[in-house]
């Protein structure tokens, strides 16, 4: 510990703190722009000047660290005087006219610190030199005129997404952020995960959607999960008048800490489908709106006899409604929309081992090494992408398994295609290469050379590309393999993939597709669909897009009850529509991709008078069916052996 | 004693911070006890008193000649003078203009605009004021009191005038300072 006084208050603080944050912790404020709790200090915008005996000239707090009995001012006239420049001279820069910006107005940190200042004018006229405005991107605008420079957006694209999209180019007042080697937004690598728009400290990044629908004072904020994948992703909802207008990284997430993807930023809260927003029931071949009482009681007449009903449901409804309806419809066919592809086989597996046996999601952002397994981290889990696309910039091998063209071979060191069917004898063989090359950190019982060579004669991967990626992936001091679920495709195939994470040390994780698939597979809604002279269908779409396969699937049900937030193809075939909630309506817990149970709470209110939660419907429907639901979710979660450990 | 005497303008601005002046209410009789008010854009008396008042506010930003001539008599007539909202503080509004060339907005708004009929024409009669890029009235004259906002609140404008009307130097900070 280091003694420091600042403002005469004296203080001890670990050796490394800054100047900055020895300040914050004595309670002193000192103003800052380019700083950011995040990032990594910059020391660009010089707002945080403060006078330390023994040196010279004036120096940026949030770079210096302090020393034993540094002596810091944080408020003499000659700093407060430095400020007033240097805000003078940001304003001045570029086009910093307040009353047209969307942040003017309590949002803009800038505008903020020049009135912490107290100061009512800049003396220096304008600079007047326009920059075009990149608007190529759908979803947000860079307003280069607005832009401080203070780079939050290019390290947070560096050091928190790890894709490095975001630049420089030019020097001095020249100086201009540029995606790739000055392409436009639309047309670079951005990844649109958005998170240069949630640190930007002015109105230089414009979100498309919430922009002019007010200040911080204005909205409604709730913190949340996201539902899009099972990742689990803290969030804060953002909403005016009952109305989601953007969502945003929950900084105070731990899974997280701040970063979301496309999907939960910009295409959870995209939706333009039309709401339904009152029980319907087909009368004369044609859906007509009916009351509840009567929906209620038509379905659960011919819904009465359970054992002849199929019913589906979604995977990103809460544990508490996947429990209320595997006990509503235990004695006919129950299962999810992804019937267990996509956990199935770990679920067996972990029956068989009798204990979990994959990682969580804190062995992926520890991780040195990582291995794909069919797993696309692009279009789903994508921030399990960013915390390896994190770890990549620094060094850490990427080696992609892919019978398809995956999204981040681009990035990989060595990418292993096997032919068609032949993806076993190649996790045989690259397990059989780290035993070759000596690195093998558990038994490997016989010779690996036939194996590699059976498997290069079978798969047409050569054995030099079996040992080079076998090389690299077991030379990580914490290797993770990651693969997808829904494509191992047998148990061998898993077991093969086991012992391969034995034989490189490497943790090992599944996707699991929906938010709540973990869930699902844990109350047993696993099973293939698979109707066998079946009465009736009962389908938990929620909010969900009904997928072609399940439309086909139902096409044939004679009586179909559908409980939706959405006008869709599906429930154009059901003869009886229940309208429900959005994710964002309705609250309960969620099981994550790496067994944590984390709770989602309701961040709007309901849309109409008529729609009721998922759960809600399914309570009233066992009401009217006389079926009494007992039994603990928190209990019952729990029963199955799964292939996480479960916090819960 | 006499009551110190005011006078306001308004240039390159769209009016608005003279609304809000009149927005204080029934608090500008209370102004009237303390201030003796003379010219104004929306009184009889247009120009400043030539034995000169006590305090002169102007409105707007300076973008011709007339502005400037408007900005100059203030100046050599008032004793204390208040720059009044965004336009007369940074060029505020008008001041977008500054990013074209200027026969670029005229051609804009005399002969592209969408409800111009038949062929448009910039207007060129020597009588006409020469327009000049859109300037804050610091640039153009010595300003003592600077008052953003956009426009600032009433409650803003009375304040400072009510000060300045009693003798002393307003200090806008915090709520005072015009959110916009």
């Amino acid at each position: 510990m280091l003694n420091v006084t600042i403002n005469n208050q004296t203080i001890a603080v670990s050796e490394g703190t800054t100047v900055l944050n020895a300040a914050r912790q004595a309670g002193i404020e000192i103003p800052t722009l380019c700083d950011h709790p995040h990032l990594t200090p910059f020391g660009g915008c010089r707002l945080c000047m403060v006078e330390i005996d023994g040196f010279r000239t004036l120096q940026s707090a949030c770079t210096i660290p302090v020393s034993s009995n540094m002596v810091v001012r944080t408020d003499t006239e000659k700093i407060k005087t430095a400020r007033k420049f240097v805000l003078t001279l940001i304003f001045s820069e570029r086009n910093h006219f307040c009353p047209y910006c969307q942040v003017s107005g309590g949002d803009c940190e800038l505008q903020n610190a020049a009135y912490g200042e107290g100061m009512t004018n800049w003396p220096l006229p304008p600079n007047w030199q326009p920059y075009q405005v990149d608007a190529s991107h759908p979803n947000f605008i860079l307003e280069h005129n607005r832009c401080i420079l203070c780079r939050r957006c290019i390290r947070a694209c560096s050091e928190l997404v790890g894709v490095n999209t975001l630049g420089v180019e030019e020097r001095g007042a020249k100086t201009i952020v540029i995606a790739d080697l000055n392409v436009p937004l639309g047309q670079s690598t951005c990844v649109s995960c958005g998170t240069c728009i949630q640190v930007c400290p002015t109105g230089a990044l414009i979100d498309r959607k919430s922009a002019y629908l007010g200040q911080e004072k204005n909205l409604d904020y709730q913190k949340t999960i996201c539902v899009g994948c099972s990742m689990g992703c803290g969030i804060q909802v953002v909403s005016r008048n009952g109305q989601a207008i953007r969502i945003e990284g929950d900084w105070e997430a731990a899974r997280n800490e701040g970063i979301i993807c496309k999907v939960g930023r910009f295409t959870s809260i995209s939706d333009d489908r039309e709401r339904i927003t009152s029980p319907m029931m087909r009368k004369g071949g044609a859906l007509q709106p009916v009351s509840w009482e009567e929906a209620l009681t038509v379905a659960a007449a011919h819904l009465q006899d359970t054992g002849k009903v199929a019913a589906l449901t979604s995977t990103r409804q809460p544990a508490e409604t996947l429990h209320t309806f595997k006990q509503l419809f235990a004695g006919g066919l129950v299962t999810s929309f992804e019937e267990g592809m996509t956990t199935s086989l770990a679920s067996k597996l972990a029956a068989d081992k009798g204990k979990a046996f994959e990682g969580s999601v804190k062995d992926i952002k520890n991780a040195d090494g990582f291995l794909l397994f069919g797993a696309d981290l692009t279009n789903q889990h994508e921030t399990a992408g960013f915390y390896a696309r994190r770890k990549m910039q620094n060094g850490a091998p990427l080696i992609v398994i892919d019978s398809v063209e995956n999204t981040l071979q681009h990035l990989a060191n060595c990418t292993l295609s096997a032919k068609s069917g032949k993806e076993l004898d190649l996790i045989a063989g690259l397990t059989a290469a780290i035993a070759r090359l000596g690195q093998s950190k558990a038994e490997y019982s016989g010779d690996p050379i036939p194996v590699m060579n059976a498997a290069a004669a079978s798969t047409g991967v050569s054995t030099d590309l079996m040992l080079e990626a076998g090389f690299k992936f077991a030379s990580a001091a914490h290797p993770v393999i990651i693969y997808e679920g829904a494509k191992v495709g047998s148990l061998e195939m898993l077991m093969a993939l086991v012992k391969l994470a034995e034989t490189a040390g490497a943790t090992l994780i599944s996707l699991k597709g929906g938010a709540n698939s973990m869930a699902a597979a844990q109350y047993g809604l696993d099973k293939a669909y698979s109707p066998n002279g079946h009465q009736a269908a009962y389908v938990v779409l929620g909010d969900e897009i009904p997928s072609e396969r399940l439309v086909k699937n139902l096409e044939k049900a004679p009586f179909l009850v559908v409980q939706a937030s959405h006008i869709s193809k599906l429930t154009a075939m059901a003869d009886i529509v229940l309208p429900v909630t959005t994710w964002l309506e309705q609250e309960g817990h969620y099981l994550s991709v790496d067994g944590v149970l984390q709770k989602a709470e309701k961040s709007l209110p309901t849309a109409g008078k008529d729609i009721l939660s998922n759960e809600a419907v399914l309570q009233n429907l066992a009401q009217q069916m006389k079926i009494s639901l007992n039994g603990s979710w928190q209990a019952e979660l729990l029963q199955r052996t799964s292939p996480v450990e479960i916090a819960a | 004693m006499t009551k110190p005497k005011v006078a306001t303008d308004w240039l390159a601005g769209c009016s608005g911070c003279h609304m809000s002046l009149l927005d204080i209410d029934e608090r500008i009789v209370t102004l009237v006890e303390v201030a003796d008010l003379r010219s104004s854009p929306i009184t009889d008396l247009k120009e400043p008193d030539e034995s000169g008042v006590a305090v002169g506010v102007l409105e707007g930003g300076v973008n011709n000649s007339a502005n400037e001539e408007v900005a100059l008599r203030m100046r050599s007539r008032c004793g204390t003078l208040v720059a009044l909202g965004d336009c007369a503080v940074f060029g505020g509004v008008p001041a977008m203009r500054n990013f074209f060339k200027l026969e670029e907005a005229l051609r804009r708004a005399y002969v592209e605009t969408e409800s111009t009929d038949g062929e448009g024409k910039i207007p060129s009669d020597p009588e006409l004021a020469t327009m000049t890029r859109v300037r804050s009235l610091q640039e153009v004259v010595p300003v003592d009191i600077f008052v953003p906002g956009c426009p600032p609140s009433a409650d803003t404008i009375f304040y400072v005038l009510a000060e300045l009307a009693q003798g002393r130097k307003p200090v806008l900070t915090d709520e005072k300072l015009g959110w916009h």
